[in-house]
């Protein structure tokens, strides 16, 4: 028999959302539902093998050949995307990057240098490059709204779904179209060529699926 | 301050024994394949003059490149790359020779890639250049090359053929800057169908922008290049269908079968290609093995205008295919130790000579005393020990 096909899914909401859109695709996902602490989990009838992993990881893992597909946001893609087929955009896991500061101050104008705080230090160069703006960029890993309160930053970058939480921590967005985000399958560039059939059927499946959910 | 002595640079390792002779035996296989069709092997120099690999010429971003300067400050860079050296060359020491030149080379080349990933900067590549031909002749010599190299080593391969010109035609009817152009273009050869559909929905919605936006789909089987043909009509666009489907009915002869794919969607980087690329591919391996094409410009950029095809294959990520599969022939192992009592060291070594020149793998043993080179025959399991004095002797070591 053919190996499965292996598809590697971000931990959390995304892999949710995708188990979902497997199984109304008709793929048995019991495995998954019931996964115990098992990482790797067979799904349908063991022609398909779901990996679970960090976001970034699913990336590493497609782009080495490890695994044939993932499923990882487009944020995640833009700060670490590199070779790889970007094949389907699967519609959930909806949000946006956005550019947020304290209310009441215009750090954009004047001369000084400005800081961004971010979690995502490659898109926010690139959005800041596109802009010709020359900054300065701070990793953080955890709550990045927190750099601009205790005046580590001017302002953040960051992905946005309601925005309640930087309006509670008195911050305001100040430009939201930095990209929009969603969730995408993503394929290895040498098994979409050497298992298309399958991949393809696959994408197919989940293409109509997602048609139906929107 | 840390001492890096004991540790080798990110993207780069030692290579022992069985990984070594793996990597080895692809060379020999594949130089032998290149040899016996009348290419000749050359090494260009590992460091180079930045200008050479400028990025307009090369397509090689320069952060991925590794550089340096020279006594006089000026900006050199270690050789990411085998085919501008070999087209600078051929500018220069070969501007007199007799075309079509046939050039093969096996080298290592150095690109940085982003850390932590698992790839390697520092890669064995081996390839063939062929220099002063063009035409259907030359582009099938050069992918049955191809083909044959790759079927020395891993039968099942899969041949993928493409066509830069095609989009060439296509993004030229495109109301679009170049700057756009290379962002559709990244979007076709990443198959980001969502992205590319959204920079073409911006578009007045031509014959053009329609084809270009099932380009990443446009891959498999000879039926592909029906239906490009049903969805275009420019005269330029339908030639590079029409010769893709030549190259594909005559390379059929070889009865590749299913192994023999084709992909309009190949838009590679480099810029440099200009007509026929192709790309090999092999289960276990998460990249191409192999990159090549026709690259007709190239050489202006040179002053020494001449068409060219070639291509390279990434012989350690075919190596390690090989070695995961058991297919590395393992190498022959020493079956006598040869002893010498004291004042019989010379002897000893003439036999050990002898012996190789018999074609025995024999070891010239450097202990003191017959029991501690008997205890390491064992060890190793070498089944005959050979002391030599008077006379020789040989004996069983039991193992």
């Amino acid at each position: 028999m053919m190996k499965p096909l292996r598809i590697a899914l971000t931990k959390g909401r995304l892999e949710k959302d995708t188990i979902k859109l497997l199984e109304n695709a008709g793929y048995d996902c019991t495995a998954v539902r019931e996964k115990g602490r098992k990482l790797i989990l067979p799904i349908g009838s063991g022609e398909i093998e779901v990996v679970l992993a960090k976001a970034a990881d699913v990336i590493t893992y497609v782009e080495n050949g490890v695994c044939d597909l993932g499923v990882v946001g487009k944020d995640t893609i833009m700060e670490n995307g590199r070779s790889f087929y970007e094949i389907l955009d699967l519609g959930f896991g909806k949000c946006r990057f956005a550019l947020a500061g304290k209310a009441g101050t215009d750090f954009l104008s004047g001369y000084n240098a400005i800081t961004i705080a971010t979690k995502y230090p490659n898109v926010t160069r690139n959005f800041f490059e596109g802009k010709g703006m020359d900054i300065r960029v701070i990793k953080i890993e955890g709550s990045v709204e927190l750099a601009p309160l205790l005046g580590l930053s001017d302002a953040i970058v960051d992905i946005v779904e309601t925005g309640s939480t930087l309006k509670e921590n008195g911050l305001v967005i100040i430009e939201d179209n930095v990209a929009p985000i969603s969730a995408r399958l993503i394929a290895n560039t040498a098994s979409l060529k050497l298992r298309k059939t399958e991949i393809e059927e696959l994408a197919d499946k989940m293409e109509k699926e997602r048609a139906k959910m929107q | 301050m840390k001492n890096y002595s004991k540790i080798t640079p990110v993207g780069t390792k030692d290579l022992l024994f069985e990984e070594c002779l793996a990597n080895r035996t692809v060379s020999s296989i594949l130089g032998n394949v290149f040899a016996h069709r009348g290419f000749h092997e050359v090494l260009t120099p590992g460091i180079e003059f930045y200008d050479l690999f400028s990025e307009s010429i090369s397509g090689i971003p320069m952060e991925y490149m590794f550089k340096m300067s020279d006594s006089k400050g000026r900006l050199m860079v270690v050789r990411p790359d085998s085919t501008l050296p070999i087209a600078r060359m051929v500018s220069t020491r070969l501007k007199n020779a007799e075309h079509p030149i046939r050039l093969y080379y096996n080298q290592r080349v150095y690109r940085y890639n982003p850390g932590l990933t698992g790839r390697s900067n520092e890669v064995m590549q081996t390839g063939i250049e062929l220099i002063g031909a063009k035409g259907k002749r030359a582009d099938l010599e050069v992918v049955t090359t191809a083909v044959e190299a790759l079927s020395k080593c891993v039968p099942d391969f899969r041949i993928e053929l493409g066509h830069a010109g095609f989009f060439k035609a296509l993004a030229q009817k495109l109301p679009v800057n170049r700057e756009e152009r290379e962002e559709i273009r990244g979007f076709i050869e990443s198959k980001n169908y969502s992205a590319l559909n959204s920079a073409l929905d911006s578009l007045e919605q031509t014959q053009a922008v329609n084809v270009i936006r099932k380009l990443p789909r446009l891959f498999g089987g000879i039926e592909v290049l029906d239906e490009a043909c049903n969805l275009c009509d420019d005269s330029d666009a339908l030639a590079t269908l029409e010769y893709l489907r030549e190259i594909y009915n005559d390379l059929s002869k070889l009865g590749l079968g299913e192994r023999l794919i084709i992909d309009l969607g190949l838009v590679q980087r480099n810029d440099y290609y200009s007509n026929i690329v192709f790309s090999g591919y092999v289960e276990g391996s998460g990249e191409p093995v192999l990159i090549g094409g026709r690259y007709d410009n190239l050489l202006d950029s040179f002053d020494a205008p001449a068409p060219a095809i070639g291509f390279g294959i990434n012989v350690d990520a075919l190596a390690s295919v090989m070695m995961n599969r058991g297919n590395i022939p393992q190498g022959k192992s020493v079956e006598v130790l040869v002893h010498s009592q004291k004042g019989y060291e010379i002897e000893a070594i003439k036999y050990t000579n002898t012996l190789s020149e018999a074609n025995i793998f024999g070891e010239n043993s450097v202990f003191e005393t017959e029991e501690e080179a008997l205890a390491y025959a064992k060890a190793k399991g070498i089944k005959k020990l050979s002391i030599v004095g008077e006379n020789i002797k040989t004996i069983d070591t039991g193992v």
